[in-house]
């Protein structure tokens, strides 16, 4: 890497010798609030050293490898600036960690609602910069949904605000959309404002339990059809077993009349009460679970909602030289965890990423053997609308200082 | 310049019928909803399809000719309203509904579709589009997108880009472009939720894809009526406080109350402050949480409630909330329909604020307001025949917005800002902030065709507090010069 002891001083000018440090391959820097975040950017940027923004580094294997000059740590930036609680809303510095932010909004009964994976390392900005989302998806959206407004540092040090603390508001484009799952390669994420709810009280889980995943085809979809407005709603499978879980915001008077429509939806299909550690299914697959990082991928697919448990179903049979597991959520987004050879990972990997593309849907690879890294894209071909992309890309990082290469169709 | 042989290009690549030049059929496309902005277009276009419209476009990349895409053209802000020797691109003749896929819960349609009848192409399964601004029978999907439009039932299910899962698009150079999917988070930047809201400035929606959201069990409006706006945006924040979601959450001032009663009769109680409340969702939690809400309003002085006890008459309620704007006509000769945003716990101080500032102009403010989100429409009304006063309301009006801001809100909750509010966006964002903006509206319109002199601030305008001047694109590129 291109790294002087000159860069090295002039960084420690602008953050301090203690928040400059090596490591074998890069320096990481960390800035203590967003103007020396603006100006560890203008630096590298006018000096063509490429960055990576780093929050707690849970999800910093997804996308294509990058090799950056420098690490930009956002771990100093980690408060939770203002809980305007009787507005809902909150204000939140992007290397605050999600459970912490969680805690602080909790003292009010509130939550920003969706839940991230590792919430203790994930860093709010990281949560965002790689679009996570869970099963509370399906009741309350995604990111897109709870993000209101958004500090963002460009790679030349411009520092701009969109959206603001409100939640109703259409003034100017929506830049934080923009920011939302570009993984750190059009700005730096440096402080969010959120629309709140409260915490849900009283639910319940359900599960449908059976061997066969396409066997929920129906109940899922009676499900989705019904009015029970579901807060979430999954398929856990593995090649023995399939379970759709349900989770109903469930007074106690509503108990019994829920249990006979869910009785109804499961058609024959065995019903009974479930503990709420369903939920963390997808954390559970995403982790390494003890398995070398050389015998397992992770992939995120998402599907038409009709095409789910047909998938699954279809996961079920992968040939038993690989280990599946899988956990969709009822919105079409899935969480296939694959453990078998690199080999033999490969083509599975080849082979799904064109079923699902065939099914109009799409298939991310968040983790791989980094031998398959080299043949295997990430992301897959690029999409048709690349060229604006790249445009995009061009406007907000003209020398493609942030995260370069690590995107979609090589951005 | 649109001269006769660039016209017979145009003409060429449309149906007969499909240009529109003549002068007087011009005026009809003048203006949209807001009405003392006008430019009477060089031409109008009616594709019947995409690659109609994907034609069109490409002929106004290749000589520069500024377009603005129209639907019913009920747009507030002045978003429709035509560039001079610009084109209109209407979309009266694609109004078809192309796909309807209850399972997956989507339709697709095109954008001259209007936003009532998507719900009525999907009410017989049970299922309803959820953003419901207040002129749904008439207006435009189109329009809806252009301006990411709302509604009183947005607070809990969100606004038109929570509903809009992916769009075809022409691009400013006539470059045909699909953004977003019909399945969840495609690889790639969110395109899709950067188009939605940016009000025709990046480019033509020719095709989009739809949420569809399942009925609820059941649905329950509630009307409480208060002795003073203080007490009914208490109950608001009582309300949201205890933990519920209401689908709806709305209050309308006397003024209001007076003006819908003399337009549709909804035998609104008459008092200072009118809150109508409405829960949905499974039928045991929602009367549970109607109890709560009963209480709550009890506890804040309200003295008479009302719970619609039919469809026919929860319709009433809301046909009279619906009717506000358009019913101001009867207490007023002229009026101006504001849209700013603020924090909704600081309700009370800006109503009380902008009694003071209309009283110091001697003008009567009527507010009716989805309190649940704390977006305000501040109804200036005035009358045009009385010398000067138009320019009082206006003032007043754009100085409501700054106090929005001011109170750490917006100046525009669902109308966009279009050509109405370009100055205040300047009040609201910093330069760099709106040079950044700027960076997405330059990858997607390098020339600046796609409706120019909008959204974006331009020169100030007398007597306004405004931010720092942002060159537009066209007058940078010395397309066009502002005088």
């Amino acid at each position: 890497m291109n790294f002087s002891p000159a860069h090295r001083a002039a960084l420690a000018a602008l953050v301090g010798e203690e928040f400059v440090r090596d490591d074998a391959v890069c320096v990481h820097v960390a800035p203590a609030d967003v103007t020396q975040l603006a100006a560890i950017l203008r630096y590298a940027d006018a000096h063509a050293l490429t960055v990576m923004p780093l929050g707690g580094g849970t999800k910093i294997g997804w996308g294509n490898p990058v090799q950056p000059a420098l690490v930009l740590a956002l771990h100093r930036m980690n408060a939770v600036r203002e809980h305007a609680w009787q507005d809902m809303t909150c204000t939140v510095q992007a290397g605050c960690t999600w459970a912490a932010m969680q805690r602080a909004l909790a003292q009010h009964g509130q939550c920003v609602a969706l839940d991230a994976l590792w919430p203790e390392q994930a860093t709010v900005g990281g949560v965002i910069a790689t679009n996570d989302s869970d099963v509370l998806r399906l009741k309350y959206g995604g990111l897109r949904d709870l993000i209101i407004g958004m500090t963002v540092v460009l790679a030349d040090g411009t520092i701009a605000k969109s959206g603001g603390k409100v939640v109703k508001n259409v003034a100017g484009y929506d830049l934080h959309k923009l920011m939302t799952g570009a993984f750190g390669t059009l700005g730096v994420i440096a402080e969010v404002n959120f629309r709140l709810h409260p915490i849900e009280r009283s639910l319940q889980t359900w599960s449908i339990k059976t061997s066969d995943a396409f066997a929920l085809d129906k109940p899922l979809r009676a499900l989705l059809d019904s009015q029970l407005a579901p807060v979430s709603a999954q398929v856990r499978c593995n090649p023995r077993e399939a379970v759709l879980d349900v989770r109903l915001a469930s007074l106690d008077e509503q108990k019994h009349s829920q249990q006979l429509a869910l009785e109804s939806i499961a058609g024959g299909i065995s019903l009974a009460l479930a503990d709420d550690g369903v939920w963390g299914e997808r954390q559970r697959l995403a982790g390494d679970g003890g398995v070398s990082d050389s015998e397992r991928a992770v992939l995120k697919i998402s599907l038409p909602h009709d095409e789910l448990c047909n998938f699954l179903a279809r996961v079920q049979h992968i040939p038993p030289e690989i280990s599946a597991q899988a956990v969709a959520q009822s919105h079409g987004l899935l969480l296939l965890a694959l453990v078998g050879t690199e080999n033999a990972l490969a083509r599975i990997l080849r082979t799904l990423r064109t079923e699902v593309t065939e099914l109009g849907g799409s298939l991310f690879v968040q983790a791989m053997p980094a031998a398959l890294r080299e043949s295997i894209d990430a992301w897959g071909d690029a999409p048709a609308t690349i060229t604006l992309m790249c445009e995009i890309k061009k406007q907000f990082d003209p020398n493609r200082t942030l995260n370069p290469g690590r995107f979609v169709g090589g951005i | 310049m649109l001269t006769p042989a660039i016209l017979a290009e145009f003409a060429a690549v449309v149906e007969p019928g499909g240009l529109i030049t003549e002068l007087n059929q011009l005026q009809t496309y003048e203006c949209d909803g807001l009405t003392n902005f006008r430019e009477v277009p060089g031409a109008v276009l009616l594709p019947r399809s995409t690659e109609e419209v994907q034609a069109i476009v490409r002929l106004c990349s290749n000589y520069a000719i500024p377009f603005v895409a129209r639907g019913a053209g009920t747009g507030l802000s002045g978003g429709a309203l035509p560039a001079a020797g610009g084109i209109v691109i209407s979309f009266a003749r694609m109004t078809r509904i192309l796909d309807v896929d209850i399972v997956n819960q989507r339709v697709t349609v095109e954008p001259g579709v209007i936003n009532a009848h998507v719900t009525a192409a999907v009410a017989a399964q049970g299922y309803f589009y959820a953003p419901d601004p207040s002129s749904q029978p008439v207006c435009t999907i189109g329009g809806n997108v252009a301006e990411n439009a709302g509604g009183a039932h947005c607070l809990k299910y969100g606004f038109t880009v929570t509903h809009v899962m992916g769009l075809e698009v022409v691009l400013p150079s006539g470059e045909l472009l699909m953004l977003g999917a019909s399945t969840l988070d495609a690889p790639g930047y969110d395109l899709a939720g950067v188009f939605v809201g940016s009000e025709g400035t990046l480019g033509v929606a020719t095709k989009i894809i739809l949420r569809i959201v399942k009925r609820p069990e059941t649905v329950r409006t509630l009307l409480a009526a208060f002795d003073s706006i203080r007490h009914a945006g208490k109950t608001v924040s009582d309300i949201i406080a205890a933990g519920m979601l209401p689908s709806a959450v709305e209050m309308m001032d006397s003024l209001c109350i007076q003006a819908a009663e003399a337009a549709v009769h909804p035998k609104y109680p008459v008092c200072d402050a009118l809150l109508l409340v409405e829960l949905d969702g499974p039928t045991a939690e929602v009367e549970a949480q109607m109890q709560q809400v009963r209480s709550i309003c009890n506890a804040n002085s309200s003295w008479e409630i009302r719970v619609a006890q039919s469809e026919a008459e929860r319709q009433l309620i809301w046909k009279g909330r619906k009717a506000t704007f358009a019913a101001m006509g009867r207490i007023s000769p002229n009026y101006i329909v504001q849209d700013g945003v603020i924090p909704r716990t600081a309700l009370p101080e800006v109503l009380e604020e902008i009694e003071r500032m209309a009283q110091a102009v001697q003008l009567r403010v009527a507010n009716v307001f989805h309190a649940g989100d704390g977006n305000l429409h501040p109804l200036v009304l005035y009358d045009r025949s009385i010398a000067g006063q138009e320019d009082i309301a206006l003032d007043l009006s754009y100085r409501i917005l700054h106090l929005c801001v001011d109170k750490g809100g917006s100046i525009t909750g669902e109308h966009g800002v279009g050509r109405e509010k370009q100055q205040a966006m300047g009040y609201m964002f910093s330069e760099p902030d709106l040079a950044t903006m700027q960076r997405v509206r330059i990858a997607f319109d390098p020339a600046g065709i796609a409706n120019p002199d909008k959204l974006f601030p331009r020169t100030k305008l007398c007597g306004e507090k405004t931010g720092p001047y942002t060159p537009h694109p066209l007058e940078v590129a010395g397309v066009a010069e502002f005088f």
